[in-house]
C-alpha cells in the first residue's frame, strides 16, 4: 500500500466525527449547496475511506477537498470537536504527496488561464508577487493561492503604487523616551504589504506613539496560508523557516492581518517534520499577537482613551469577524470593545457577523461564483445594519467586502479598524 | 444504472440537480449510524412532480428509491440497502405558508425543523416536537420516523401536529391526505398510516402542519438523587400533583459518570441519577409549579436542585444532557443505541436491570431519556471487537425483553430502518406484521420504495 504519511498525522481527527450532521446548520458552502459532499460529515466519510484504503486520491476527492473555507464553523459548533480544519488539510496534504501540486492546482489554471482577461490581470500582479517565489522555483506555479483569489475577483484592487515594504524602515524608536515599554517585530503580509501599505503604517504610528520600538526585518516572508492550507507543506515551511528566522531576535510579532497571526500560530499544527522543527516552530508561534490582542491584552490599551478619526466622526460602524480572528483565535470581544468605547460614532453589531465573508483563500478562485453567493449573505446582515462603514482586521476579508459590496451596488466603506482611529 | 435511464431523470429534475460521481454516491450511502450500499444515482427533487416521474421511471425499469432528508436518522432509514436512487429532499426547503390565523404551517419536507420553529416564533406560535436533532433534521425525516423530543410529555411527537400530506404514492401517483382543520374524520385516516412509515409506503412532498401559541415564559430545574428510586418517585409524584412539565429529562448513574470525566458540570458525589424538568405556561403558572416540584423534590429525598427562570443559565443546566450523547463515545468507539419505552412506573425496574445487564456483560451500558414518557435511550457501548458485537446483540435482546415483559414498546422515537428489523418480530404478532406487508404490497406492488427497511426479508416475500 501506498504511504499515507500526511494522512497518518490526521487519523485521530477522522475519527471523531460520529456522522450526526450538526455541521450542515453551520456550513455557508453548504447552506448554498445542499449536498453532503460541500460539509465536514461528507468530507470526513471520504477521508476516512482513503485512509482504509477505500478511496483513491482521485480529481473528484481533490475538487470536494478544494470546496471549504476553512472557516471553523463546523468545528466550533460539532459536539465531538472534530477538527475538520485538520482534516480537510491533512489531506489536501497528502494529495499533493500524491499528485503533485497539480492535482488541486491544475484545475485552477485550466479556469483561470481560459479567461484570457483575467489571466492579464493576474499575470499583472503575478508579476509584483514575483519575489515571493522561493529562488528555487522560477515559474508561477508556486504563487501564493492568496494572488490568485485576487486575480480571479471582478473588482481586484489597485496595487499599491510603493509596496509596504519599500517604505519602512527597518526599526522605529518612539522618541523623547529614555527606554520604550516594548520591543516587537512587526509582520506585514502580503495584503498589506502589496494593496493595503496604509493599514502596516497606522499599526506602526499607534504602537510608536505608545511608547512601543518596532523592529520590521526585512527577510520576512509571506505567512504560507494559502500555501500550506492547499497542502503545499513543503513551500509552507520554507517560508515558517524564512520567519521563524527573520523574527529570531524578538519577543513578540504582531501583526494588522488576522489570516497571517493566526496561520503563524499554527506553523506547529501543520508543518514540523522533526522534533527539533516543532520545537522551533512552537516557540516562534507563542511570539505572535494578532493586533487586536496585543493592543487590549499586551499593550493594555484603555478602549475609552482612543480617539476617533475625524473623517469618521458621525459615522455608524459595523464589525465583521473574520474567522480567523474569532474562531482560530477566539479573538471576538477586544475589537468590539474598542468600537463600543469610542466616542464620536455609533456602533451597530450585524446580524450573523462571524459569518464567513466568502474569500476562503483560494476557495474564491476555484469557486468564485459559490464564494458570492456565501457573501450576499454578509451584505445582507451589512445592509441590515444601516451602517456607513465597516472595519474587520483581515486585509485579505476586506479585499472580499469590497468586491461584494460594489458588486451588490452598496455605498459602505470597508476599512481595517486601526483606520478609525488617531 | 443505464446511461439512457441516468439521461431520462436528468431530464426531469436538471443536471444540476443529480449527482453521479462515485465519491458523491458514497458520501449518501451512510446515515447517523448505518452504513448502506452506495447509491447508483443522487436525485434532488424540487416538486412533486420531479419526484413522481421519477418514481414512474423506478417502476418501468424496477430499481429502488430511498427518499432522504438530513440524513440525521439512526436506524439506517435513508440508507440504500441495494443501490437505486438515493432522493433528497435537502433542496425542497421553503417554507409556504404560515397562516396566523388558523394556527397553520405548510411547508416542504426539506425543511429544518429548528428553521420551521425559530420562523413561527416571530409570530408568537409554536411548533413543539423538537428531537435533539431539530437543528439537522427535516421535517419530511421527521414525519417519516414520527420524531419526538424531551417536550412530548406535554406537548406529543410529530404525530400529534400532522393534520395533512401531499404525498407521491410509489407508483407516482400524487395524492393529499388529511385536512387544514383542526378536525376531520373523511375515510380512513391515511395521514396518520403513513406518519412514521419510514419512507417505505409513499414519498411526502408537503406537511400541513398544526401549530400552537407560544407559551410566554419557563423555568428549568436540575435535580440530583442518590438513588433511582427516589428520582422515579419524584416522576410520579409530579405528576400526581397534577402538573405536566414541558420536559422531565432523566440520566442514570453511568451517564452522569460519563459527564463528569468530559465536561465536568460539578455533581454532588453518590449521585445516582439527575433530573433535567423544565415547566412553561404563563409566569404565573410556571412559579406555581416550580414551587410544588420543589416541594415535591424535597420530600422525596433530593440531594441537591438549582432553579433558573433565565434562559441563559437554563443553557448552562442542560449542557450535560447535550453534551452526553457525544460524551459516550469517551468509554468505546462503537455505540448500540436503542430507545426503548416502558410505562413510567417501571422506570427504576428497567433501570436497574441495564445495571445488573452492564454487570454481567462487562461493557458500559448507559441510559438517559425522557422520564416523562418513559423513553429511553440505551447506549451500549463497545469496541469494535467481535465479541463485543457478539455482547451487545444478547444485550439488545434482554434489554427488548424486559422492556416488552414491562408492557412497554421497542423503539420510541427512532423507528425500525435496518438496524433494528430483526427484533421487529419481537414486538409485533404474525398476524400484524401480515397485514402491515399487505398494506406495503398495496402501495407498492414492485416494491421499489426504500425496500429492504422495517421488515425482515422473509416476511414481505413470503
Ligand atoms: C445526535 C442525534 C440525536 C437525535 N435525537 C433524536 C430525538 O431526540 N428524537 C428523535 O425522534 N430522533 C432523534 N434523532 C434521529 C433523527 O434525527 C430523526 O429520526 C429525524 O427525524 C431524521 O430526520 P432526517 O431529515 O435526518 O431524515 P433521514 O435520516 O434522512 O431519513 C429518516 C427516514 O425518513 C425517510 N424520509 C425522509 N424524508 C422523507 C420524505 N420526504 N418522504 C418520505 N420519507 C422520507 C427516510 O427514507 C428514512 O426512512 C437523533 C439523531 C441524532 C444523530
Ligand atoms: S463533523 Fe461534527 S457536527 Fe459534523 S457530522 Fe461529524 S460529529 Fe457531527
Ligand atoms: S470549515 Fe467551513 S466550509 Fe469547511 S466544512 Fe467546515 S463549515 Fe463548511
Amino acid at each position: 500500500m501506498k504511504e499515507l504519511k500526511e494522512l497518518k498525522k490526521i487519523e485521530k481527527y477522522v475519527d471523531q466525527c460520529m456522522k450526526c450532521g450538526f455541521c450542515t446548520y453551520f456550513c455557508p458552502v453548504y447552506q448554498e449547496e445542499r449536498v453532503e459532499t460541500s460539509v465536514a460529515r461528507g468530507k470526513n466519510y471520504l477521508v476516512k475511506l482513503a485512509l482504509k484504503g477505500e478511496q483513491e486520491f482521485t480529481d473528484e476527492l481533490g475538487k470536494i477537498l478544494s470546496k471549504c473555507l476553512l472557516c471553523k464553523r463546523c468545528v466550533v459548533n460539532c459536539p465531538a470537536k472534530s477538527q475538520i480544519d485538520r482534516v480537510v488539510v491533512g489531506a489536501r496534504a497528502q494529495m499533493v504527496n500524491e499528485k503533485g501540486l497539480g492535482a488541486i492546482k491544475n484545475f485552477v489554471f485550466r479556469k483561470v488561464m481560459a479567461d484570457r482577461k483575467r489571466f492579464t490581470r493576474y499575470l499583472k500582479l503575478a508579476k509584483a508577487f514575483q519575489w515571493l517565489l522561493p529562488r528555487t522555483e522560477g515559474n508561477i506555479r508556486h504563487l501564493p493561492d492568496f494572488l490568485k483569489a485576487l486575480g480571479a475577483g471582478r473588482n481586484i484592487p489597485e496595487l499599491a503604487k510603493t509596496f509596504l515594504r519599500d517604505m519602512v524602515k527597518p526599526a522605529y524608536r518612539p522618541e523623547g523616551v529614555k527606554e520604550p515599554v516594548m520591543r516587537v517585530g512587526f509582520f506585514m503580509g502580503c495584503a498589506t504589504d502589496f494593496i493595503y501599505p496604509e493599514i502596516g503604517l497606522k499599526l506602526i504610528d499607534f504602537l510608536v506613539k505608545r511608547n512601543v520600538e518596532v523592529i520590521v526585518p526585512k527577510e520576512q516572508n509571506c505567512c504560507g496560508a494559502a500555501i500550506y492550507f492547499s497542502g503545499d507543506f513543503q513551500t509552507g515551511r520554507l517560508l515558517a523557516d524564512m520567519n521563524a528566522d527573520a523574527f529570531r531576535d524578538v519577543d513578540l510579532i504582531v501583526t494588522a492581518c488576522a489570516t497571517c497571526s493566526s496561520t503563524l500560530k499554527e506553523y506547529e499544527k501543520y508543518l514540523p517534520e522533526s522534533e527539533d522543527q516543532r520545537k522551533r516552530y512552537e516557540d516562534f508561534s507563542k511570539k505572535v499577537k494578532d493586533s487586536m490582542e496585543f493592543i487590549i491584552d499586551v499593550l493594555k490599551v484603555d478602549p475609552k482613551e482612543l480617539k476617533v478619526r475625524e473623517e469618521f466622526k458621525g459615522k455608524t460602524v459595523t464589525w465583521h469577524d473574520p474567522c480567523h480572528l474569532v474562531r482560530y483565535q477566539d479573538i471576538k470581544d477586544q475589537p468590539r470593545n474598542i468600537l463600543k468605547n469610542l466616542e464620536g460614532i455609533k456602533y451597530v453589531e450585524m446580524p450573523n457577523a462571524d459569518l464567513c465573508c466568502g474569500m476562503g483563500g483560494s476557495f474564491s478562485v476555484y469557486y468564485y461564483d459559490l464564494s458570492k453567493k456565501i457573501a450576499k449573505k454578509k451584505t445582507e446582515g451589512i445592509k441590515a445594519t444601516g451602517a456607513d462603514v465597516v472595519v474587520t482586521a483581515c486585509p485579505g476579508c476586506m479585499i472580499n467586502l469590497i468586491d461584494n459590496l460594489l458588486h451588490n451596488k452598496m455605498p459602505q466603506r470597508v476599512y481595517h479598524i486601526l483606520e478609525l482611529v488617531e | 444504472m443505464e446511461k439512457h435511464v441516468i439521461e431520462k431523470i436528468e431530464k426531469i429534475v436538471g443536471k444540476e440537480n443529480v449527482l453521479k460521481s462515485y465519491e458523491e454516491r458514497k458520501c449518501y450511502s451512510f446515515d447517523a449510524r448505518a452504513q448502506g450500499a452506495i447509491p447508483d444515482l443522487v436525485v434532488f427533487p424540487l416538486s412533486s412532480f420531479h419526484v413522481s416521474e421519477v418514481l414512474r421511471i423506478a417502476n418501468e425499469y424496477k430499481f429502488p428509491v430511498v427518499p432522504r432528508g438530513q440524513g440525521s436518522g439512526v436506524t439506517g432509514g435513508a440508507v440504500p440497502t441495494s443501490g437505486g436512487v438515493v432522493m433528497v429532499f435537502t433542496k425542497m426547503n421553503r417554507i409556504k405558508e404560515i397562516d396566523k390565523e388558523n394556527l397553520i404551517a405548510i411547508v416542504e419536507p426539506g425543511v429544518i425543523t429548528y428553521d420551521l420553529q425559530e420562523e413561527v416564533k416571530k409570530y408568537g406560535l409554536f411548533y413543539p416536537p423538537d428531537p435533539a436533532s431539530h437543528r439537522y433534521s427535516t421535517i419530511g425525516g421527521n414525519v417519516a420516523e414520527c420524531a419526538g423530543g424531551p417536550n412530548s410529555l406535554k406537548y406529543g411527537v410529530t404525530r400529534d401536529y400532522v393534520l395533512g400530506l401531499e404525498v407521491v404514492l410509489p407508483t407516482g401517483e400524487i395524492m393529499r391526505t388529511g385536512v387544514r382543520t383542526m378536525k376531520g374524520v373523511v375515510g380512513y385516516d391515511l395521514t396518520r398510516l403513513f406518519v412514521g412509515s419510514e419512507g417505505t409506503l409513499c414519498v411526502i412532498t408537503e406537511i400541513t402542519l398544526k401549530l400552537i401559541p407560544l407559551p410566554e415564559s419557563k423555568a428549568t430545574i436540575l435535580a440530583f438523587f442518590r438513588e433511582v428510586e427516589d428520582a422515579a418517585v419524584c416522576v410520579s409524584k409530579i405528576i400526581a400533583e397534577r402538573i405536566v412539565p414541558a420536559v422531565m429529562e432523566f440520566m442514570d448513574k453511568a451517564s452522569i459518570i460519563c459527564i463528569e470525566r468530559a465536561n465536568p458540570i460539578g455533581v454532588p458525589e453518590n449521585t445516582g441519577a439527575l433530573l433535567l424538568i423544565e415547566v412553561d405556561g404563563d409566569r404565573a403558572s410556571v412559579r406555581s409549579q416550580v414551587e410544588k416540584i420543589v416541594s415535591v423534590l424535597k420530600e422525596k429525598g433530593v440531594s441537591e436542585f438549582r432553579v433558573t427562570y433565565d434562559p441563559i443559565e437554563a443553557e448552562n443546566l442542560w449542557l450535560a444532557r447535550r453534551t452526553l450523547s457525544q460524551a459516550t463515545y469517551n468509554l468505546n468507539p462503537i455505540k448500540i443505541a436503542e430507545d426503548v419505552v416502558v410505562p413510567r412506573s417501571k422506570i427504576p425496574v428497567l433501570i436497574r436491570k441495564l445495571e445488573e445487564l452492564s454487570g454481567r456483560l462487562g461493557i458500559p451500558i448507559l441510559s438517559f431519556g425522557h422520564a416523562g414518557d418513559g423513553n429511553f435511550h440505551v447506549s451500549i457501548m463497545i469496541k469494535d471487537e467481535p465479541q463485543d458485537f457478539k455482547k451487545a446483540e444478547e444485550a439488545v435482546r434482554e434489554i427488548f425483553r424486559e422492556t416488552l415483559r414491562l408492557k412497554g414498546t421497542i423503539s420510541g422515537e427512532h423507528g425500525i430502518g435496518i438496524l433494528k428489523a430483526d427484533y421487529i418480530d419481537m414486538e409485533l404478532s404474525q398476524e400484524a406484521l401480515s397485514v402491515m406487508a399487505k398494506i406495503k404490497k398495496l402501495f407498492d406492488p414492485n416494491n421499489i420504495l426504500n425496500p429492504g427497511k422495517i421488515f425482515p426479508k422473509h416476511i414481505l416475500s413470503g
